[in-house]
């Protein structure tokens, strides 16, 4: 399989309402995520470990910081002179409005998709965590002579996520059926992971299709609809996956890192995760630090007290601070004595010394980007 | 060529035979050094942070990894359109061609690269130095100064003096007599290796020397001696801030150790003037449980479930559950098993050290001939070996041996 046979599109901001106050301000593709990426970094690398040079990411709003993040995309070696990485800013097709579902953006992303010169497309949303093989997801849609293939996870159903789609199999493999769960769902389900496999031809006529009968979603309004009609096939991711779906899920699905066999198998060498490198020092531990079970990157200055926490690039921890079961992003500061517990802290944030900051596993406490407590 | 004030030419094909099996498979510029850099690492960011766009990087020894890590200069921002990085090895030419047989001969072998950008002044650097400096400031030292060459020079204490090259100067800072390692130094400004020449007198003396046949082609032995029966005007800049010759496995541990010391001011991700690298896409380290970490430097991809103080771990190293780590560098992509123990050491890139090992020893714990332990790259230590003080490991070390 020729790899400029296929090219990529990743939806930036697809359901930034899930993650309302981490996403005020970016999108949620640039929402940060295991102390040092974004989670585009997850869908870019994918696609750059399955050889795809050609990828467009669709945007609508609040994508500066995104476009700080991925610039020319150098880092997933997508600044290519053929090909490469295109944002595709919202593009004015139906009056001044933008656009309000999938459908739509694809419509204007048309022109991307007609000069990609590429057999398959893979569609890619940014609020999924998972290190997914996309060239066994291709040749498996190509083996079953597919139409579709949706990239489902066997475990917990995302249940506050709107669109993400219950499946049900045939004994070939054929998915023969598609819901949308409105109640609780006790064990493990088949689910989607806003990861499909379809021809570039066949994307462009169920497209313009669904757009002239003004449909919104492709889950809701092509693929269910048309579940007897498309060859839908199922290519099952089995390592780590979380749909980011709330705060709650995005914390848990951070300090899943934590375990041994978890990061062993979605940090592995066959498909690195690429993203953005700035020049830190390596992270320096202090003669009173106390670190345990943490996960942190570099840049950091550690002084104090941090266990089962996540901490992101250039945090300062000084001493006698005591962080536990925290998320603390880019650049937060904890001064003297601070105690966090169930803290999620947004970029630059200062901590004050002597400050208490206290949530629960049920619920986070979230300090906003560059708030001083 | 768009015309270029200054030119820097980074000298980096010394083999640093003294760094022993470190230098084994890589040149000096290309050990690593501080957790996620390589030596080469400060001059090429001091040229940058300096306004110094356009690098000549002479190469020839094992100049495979350092050709790979330098790559297009994009870390540096020195992947340009004009200037920017270029490789130079030794070349064929129609009269055939020479391996560089010294410092000046180097430089000579490549002034047509040199003479492309009609500079005014050529800056020479070496890469076996660990130091933060504003060449800018130097330049402007010797344009001041009208000088044909400036030096530049660190105060060393008298006892030490003999170990460097000294310059002897008059009160205004013009160099009279440059000594190579005097036995009764008569001055304690040591040259630091880095030299500011306009460009019309370093063509003129580097053509002259390469036509006396008895010349070392070297710049501390030959052309600076000849400038000076010449009478030409050379100076010295005085330097005052960190500089570390890595040049030794001694220096070289203890360059790495100052990172750690908060009297020894060495930011290296100081805004106003970073030292870049070249970085992998790596995850986070991680500290496990049963880690104790204290007075130690830890870089992405580490894995750390034993116990570290004063030590420098480098990108992908593994510290299992029991092993400890003290006083020790342990390059990238390292394993330290479980219950090994390793102080006072430098373990090169990709070492395995088996259970229960126990690599180098305390100052305290040996009698007279203590030193650092060295375990060059990719050596296996089997289980339990136990390999003593001032060792240099190039083979692997079966099961419970002692060295």
């Amino acid at each position: 399989m020729r790899a400029s046979a296929v090219a990529g599109i990743i939806f930036a901001n697809s359901y930034d309402e899930l993650l309302e106050k981490l996403t005020s301000k970016r999108s949620m593709a640039s929402v940060p995520f295991g102390g040092r990426y974004r989670l585009i970094d997850f869908s870019l690398s994918n696609l750059v470990n399955a050889g795809i040079t050609n990828v467009g990411v669709i945007t609508k709003e609040n994508y500066r910081s995104l476009m700080d993040h991925i610039g020319s995309g150098i880092y997933w070696d997508l600044d290519r002179k053929s090909g490469g990485l295109r944002i595709l800013p919202p593009y004015n097709i139906r009056g001044a409005k933008r656009y309000n579902g999938y459908i739509e953006a694809i419509k204007g992303a048309m022109d991307f998709i007609n000069r990609c010169n590429c057999e398959y497309m893979i569609i890619s949303e940014s609020e999924v965590v998972a290190n997914v093989n996309i060239a066994e997801a291709v040749n498996h849609h190509i083996e079953t002579h597919a139409d579709v293939t949706v990239v489902y996870h066997n475990g917990r159903f995302p249940e506050n996520h709107p669109d993400t789609m219950l499946l049900s199999f045939a004994d070939d493999g054929r998915v023969n059926s598609i819901e949308f769960p409105t109640k609780q769902i006790n064990g493990n389900a088949n689910y989607s992971l806003g990861i499909m496999v379809i021809s570039r031809r066949l994307l462009v006529e169920l497209i313009e299709d669904a757009y002239n009968s003004e449909s919104l979603g492709i889950n809701r309004d092509i693929l269910a609809p048309k579940v007897s009609k498309l060859r839908i096939y199922g290519f099952c991711h089995k390592g780590f996956a979380e749909v980011i779906d709330s705060e709650k899920t995005y914390f848990e699905a951070n300090r899943m890192l934590l375990d041994d066999n978890v990061r062993h198998d979605f940090f592995n060498k066959e498909r690195p995760i690429f993203t953005k490198t700035r020049d830190d020092m390596p992270t320096r531990y202090g003669t009173k630090s106390n670190v345990e079970n943490s996960l942190i990157a570099d840049g950091c200055i550690i002084d104090g007290t941090v266990k089962n926490s996540i901490l992101f690039r250039g945090v300062k921890v000084e001493k006698g601070a005591v962080i536990e079961n925290s998320i603390l992003m880019q650049g937060v500061s904890v001064a003297e004595n601070a105690q966090l517990d169930y803290v999620i802290s947004d970029k630059d944030a200062s901590i004050g010394a002597d400050m208490i900051l206290k949530g629960t596993s049920k619920k986070t406490f979230l300090v906003k980007k560059n708030q001083t407590l | 060529m768009v015309k270029k004030r200054c030119v820097a030419m980074l000298l980096a094909g010394g083999q640093g035979s003294r760094l022993g099996v470190l230098t084994g498979k890589i040149a000096k510029p290309a050990v690593p050094y501080g957790g996620k850099y390589r030596i080469i690492d400060f001059p090429l960011s001091n040229c940058i942070n300096s306004g110094i766009d356009t690098v000549g990087i002479l190469t020839q020894y094992k100049p495979l990894e350092l050709n790979d890590y330098v790559g297009s200069g994009k870390p540096w921002d020195l992947d340009r359109q004009n200037g920017g990085v270029h490789i130079l090895p030794p070349y064929q030419g129609q009269k055939g061609g020479d391996w560089y047989k010294g410092t000046a001969n180097a430089i000579y072998q490549n002034l047509e690269f040199i003479s492309r950008y009609d500079p005014q002044y050529v800056l020479i650097l070496s890469g076996d130095h660990i130091y933060k400096m504003d060449y800018s400031k130097m330049i402007s030292e010797h344009i001041s100064n009208n000088a044909a060459c400036t030096i530049a020079v660190l105060e060393v204490e008298p006892e030490e003096a003999s170990r460097f090259g000294i310059m002897n100067t008059n009160p205004d800072g013009s160099i009279y007599e440059f000594e190579e390692k005097p036995k009764n130094p008569k001055s304690n400004l040591a040259s630091m290796g880095i030299y500011v020449f306009s460009w019309d007198k370093l063509k003129k003396y580097l053509t002259e020397d390469e036509n006396n046949v008895n010349s070392s082609n070297d710049f501390g032995k030959d052309i600076i001696p000849a400038m000076l029966n010449a009478k030409e005007k050379l100076m010295v800049y005085r330097f005052a801030d960190y500089w570390k010759d890595v040049g030794t496995v001694d220096s070289l541990w203890e360059a790495n150790l100052d990172l750690l010391n908060p009297k020894i001011n060495l930011n290296l991700s100081d805004e106003a003037w970073r030292i870049y690298s070249r970085t992998n896409s790596l995850p986070p380290q991680y500290i496990s449980k049963t880690s104790a970490v204290e007075n130690s430097l830890v870089t992405d991809g580490c894995e750390v479930y034993g116990k570290l103080d004063y030590s420098i771990l480098f990108e992908n190293v593994t510290v299992e559950e029991g092993a400890s780590v003290e006083y020790s560098l342990v390059m990238p992509g390292a394993v330290i098993k479980k219950g090994a123990s390793v102080k006072y050491s430098i373990i090169a890139e990709n070492v395995i050290v088996g259970e229960d090992a126990k690599i180098g020893e305390d100052p305290q714990a040996t009698e007279s001939d203590w030193g650092i332990t060295v375990i060059g790259d990719g050596i296996n230590i089997g289980k339990n070996a136990v390999i003593g003080a001032k060792n240099m490991i190039t083979n692997d070390v079966l099961e419970g041996v002692k060295i």
